[in-house]
């Protein structure tokens, strides 16, 4: 019954972020996905994880869609999507329906929990390569992002079009760490 | 016959899917693009621990979803990031406008 | 010792490719040096493997998988071709020297032509059918990115992408056959394929044998995909001698000597081959008669000769086929740099406004006259041996075929006599300064003259190595004998001479300068509108294709979600 309601609510909270008119609306009502799904993990009995999904999925990731629609600014949009609307049903709904004629016969396995290791130890030895993957992923963010909310412009020299101001340029995708590599001088060999 | 929790989670699961593609699939602001992601990444960790709940095996699940969590906050991240650079270089967080292509 | 000189003769023409683009255009003399060393070095490779000739797979490289092992099986008919790719091709790179002497962009164009030759040579050499397709697809980028050469003539680029599309769209038959084979026997293997194609059901080895003879016919520009190759003479003249001549379009009659003993069952199979190689040697003949540009003339001329070697293959004579195959590259090709000499000393390609030219340049004259006397078939020059044993093996198969063999020599004889003196001799019909050959040209005209005397004294040998892999084949001695005494052979000797003679009355008569004459020889009879529709509406199709590229990034996911349904379905079925 629990399972239910929590089920709906979010399925509730998630419609709503996506119908929202305006994107801090969104942010709060993605704030309440996350609060319910965690509130769901924990009856599943992933305690820990229920944990941090509430602190990073409602708190950080809500404060960075803040901070980023502080930045970014509120913008009128257009209503009508570009794809067709039965389109996009169809796709969902059909997709959906195949995932769900895949999935939805498991059962759970008589009994409870088998015997294993503690969260802990099964997360720092057990997947010990994971948690180094993390580290790594999250130097790797926090670099790009640095670089990508820099305010300093791009040096003429490192352009890699010229083009006239109403076009606007392609943006140099993000790179960890990308020390400004030279232009190689134009060659005459054509291979 | 009474559904059993693990697939009252799943038809969550699958809800949670279904609403995260339809809104990448319809949204043109970029910044709720990335709200569609994010719930498309919910719905992924929901899915491994009613997984580690229907097999058992609770806490090899709460690692695997720990790693996902981790994974995709970052990519919500540098996302956002793009999202904000995108705003500044052309103006528009419009999907439809931030095409290049002449075809 | 195979393995590794296997791995040579495709890998050093690679390697050459890439030093020169690596040297760059700054330093040309290097660049012309490197070319010639590597393309030198490969011939010596592909030479050495003479003596190792086996039917046994030599070099096995598991690449696993679905794509099957790459082999290479260095037997007769492969090293035989793999000698003529390398050798000519090295000859074709020295005449470059003198041919792009000055010209920009020669790292492009020599690392273009070296990588031809080691395709050419993996093709030729390797024993998986999905293998030779991809040296197959290889060969026919390099021919196109050297058409189009000179990428800023709108002419260049449009006979550059004709030529690429048409034997593309032929190679999808040899693709497909492939692929069948492999549905049926289970392995990619030329050789598995020859000793099992029994085994197929009829229809099964018909659309196995007719997809190969598309790719063939459209690789060696055959009737009716023939009309790419006059087009693609805006390639530069060594390119149009090494690829458009020697090597690149004898790969279509090399797939169909190698495939013959299992497709000659076929129902149809085999009168189809004579009717595509008959119609091509006549059809071409007459259309290099009505042609006006040396090249074009050439490039009809060597239609129509790949017209007798696949009309010999139809008739079961693979041998001769093999020999005029050897004969007509030789003398091809150097009929392809002799008129690139005149072409880079006057600057035109047209005859009308050559004459007279043989005062001026003794030498080219010479061994251009050589080239054409043995593509005419006069005794001794080695056109002559092989041309004859077609006629021959015509005449078994009853007296309408002779018939048509011995036409198409006439007027082979009449087309060929009239370049000669419109080029070489008669009164100047524009007066031009035209200096004779360079060193380098002459080095590789020379040494191809030599060539077009010799080579058919190499019959005994090419016997030898061909007989394990082959049906008929003869000796130098029985050739020779049996050459000189059949009926067949006066009956050609006599077609000869009237067509030599024919000059003098076709030079005199007006209808030969006809306008519709000159439109009909425009649009190949009626061919040239089929092959420009095939590629218009290639290129409407890849241009209604541009809108599925919306750059739109909800189109995108909604591509991905239609991928992820397709899988959904796909595990759904199979579970």
């Amino acid at each position: 019954m629990l399972y239910a309601l929590l089920v709906t609510g979010t399925l509730l909270c998630a419609g709503m972020a996506i119908r929202a008119k305006r994107l801090l609306s969104a942010a709060l009502w993605l704030a309440g996905v996350s609060a319910l799904v965690s509130i769901s993990l924990y009856r599943l009995g992933a305690h820990e994880v229920a944990v941090i999904e509430l602190s990073v999925g409602a708190g950080l990731v809500t404060v960075l869609f803040v901070f980023a629609i502080s930045l970014a600014g509120e913008e009128a949009m257009e209503a009508r999507a570009v794809l067709p609307k039965p389109v996009a049903w169809g796709l969902m709904i059909v997709s959906a329906i195949l995932l769900g004629w895949m999935t939805l016969p498991l059962r759970a396995s008589e009994g409870g929990p088998v015997e294993q290791a503690s969260f802990a130890t099964l997360l720092w030895q057990d997947r010990g390569l994971d948690v180094l993957v993390q580290i790594v992923l999250i130097f790797a963010g926090v670099l790009g992002v640095l670089g990508l909310l820099a305010e300093a412009r791009v040096p003429v020299e490192m352009r890699i079009v010229e083009r006239p101001a109403v076009q606007p340029a392609p943006p140099a995708p993000a790179r960890p760490v990308s020390p400004p590599a030279p232009q190689p001088a134009p060659r005459e060999v054509h291979v | 016959m009474t559904p059993s929790p693990l697939q009252i989670v799943l038809v969550g699961v699958i809800g949670l899917l279904g609403i995260g593609l339809y809104g990448l699939l319809v949204i043109r602001n970029l910044i709720k693009i990335v709200v569609a992601l994010q719930i498309l990444v919910k719905a992924a960790v929901l899915a491994l621990v009613a997984a580690g709940y229907a097999s058992g095996h609770v806490n090899l699940s709460q690692s695997l979803a720990a790693t996902v969590i981790v994974a995709d906050t970052i990519v919500a991240v540098v996302g956002i990031a793009l999202a904000v650079q995108v705003r500044r270089r052309f103006g528009t967080l419009d999907v439809k406008a931030l095409s290049t292509l002449k075809g | 010792m195979p393995p590794w000189l296997i791995g040579l003769t495709i890998g050093l023409p690679w390697l050459g490719a890439a030093c020169v683009w690596l040297v760059g255009d700054g330093r040309r003399r290097a660049q012309h040096a490197i070319a010639v060393g590597f393309a030198v070095a490969a011939g010596l490779a592909g030479l050495a493997l003479l003596p190792f000739v086996t039917k046994e797979v030599a070099l096995r490289l598991p690449i696993g998988g679905v794509f099957g092992d790459l082999t290479f099986v260095p037997d007769g008919l492969g090293v035989f071709l793999a000698v003529i790719a390398t050798v000519i091709g090295s000859l074709a790179v020295i005449f470059s020297v003198d041919y792009m002497r000055g010209e920009a962009q020669v790292g492009r164009y020599y690392a273009l032509v070296l990588i031809f030759i080691g395709a050419m040579a993996g093709l030729v050499l390797t024993g998986s059918l999905l293998y030779l397709f991809l040296f197959w697809e290889i060969t026919a980028f390099c021919s196109y990115a050297l058409i189009s050469f000179h990428n800023d003539d709108p002419k260049a680029v449009a006979g550059g992408i004709k030529a690429l599309i048409i034997t593309s769209l032929g190679g999808i038959g040899l693709l497909a056959g492939a692929l069948v084979l492999r549905a049926y026997l289970g392995s990619y293997e030329i050789s598995a394929a020859l000793a099992s194609a029994r085994a197929l059901p009829p229809t099964v080895l018909s659309l196995v044998a007719f997809g190969f003879l598309a790719a063939a016919a459209a690789k060696s520009a055959q009737v009716p995909f023939q009309t790419w190759l006059p087009d693609a003479m805006e390639a530069p003249t060594p390119v149009s001698a090494l690829i458009h001549a020697a090597t690149m379009v004898n790969a279509g009659v090399y797939l169909l000597a190698r495939f013959y003993p299992a497709f000659a069952e076929a129902p149809g199979w085999r009168t189809a081959v004579i009717a595509v190689g008959a119609l091509s040697a006549l059809l071409a003949a007459v259309l290099a008669l009505l042609a006006d540009d040396i090249k074009r003339v050439l490039a009809y001329s060597t239609i129509s000769q790949l017209g007798y070697m696949v009309y010999a293959i139809g008739l079961g004579a693979v041998f001769a086929s093999q020999l005029h195959l050897l004969s007509h590259a030789v003398f091809k090709a150097l009929l392809f740099l002799g008129a690139g000499s005149v072409i880079h000393s006057i600057g035109t390609r047209d005859l009308q406004l050559m004459g007279g030219l043989g005062r001026q340049m003794p030498f080219v004259r010479n061994v251009f006259v050589v080239g054409a006397l043995a593509l005419v078939g006069v005794p001794i020059l080695n056109g002559f041996w092989s041309k004859e044993l077609i006629l021959e093996a015509a005449l078994e198969h009853g007296p309408w075929l002779l018939f048509l063999g011995v036409l198409g020599a006439a007027v082979t004889a009449l087309y060929t006599t009239r370049l000669v003196w419109l080029v070489f001799f008669g009164e100047p019909r524009v007066q031009r300064h035209a200096h004779d050959a360079g060193p380098a040209m002459r080095v590789s005209l020379g040494l191809l003259a030599l060539g077009t005397l010799t080579t058919w004294l190499l019959a005994g040998l090419l016997e030898r190595m061909l007989t394990p892999c082959l049906e008929s084949a003869c000796t130098l001695g029985a050739m020779v004998s049996q050459v000189s005494t059949a009926p067949s052979t006066l009956i050609a000797l006599v077609a000869i001479v009237a067509g030599i003679a024919g000059w003098w009355w076709w030079q005199g008569r007006a209808f030969t300068r006809s306008p519709v004459l000159a439109r009909m020889a425009a649009s190949g009879f009626g061919f040239e509108w089929i092959n420009k529709r095939i590629v218009a509406s290639t290129r409407d199709a890849a241009s209604a294709l541009r809108a599925l590229q919306t750059g739109q990034l909800n189109w995108n996911v909604a591509g991905i979600v239609g991928g992820l349904i397709l899988v959904l379905a796909i595990l759904m079925w199979s579970a």
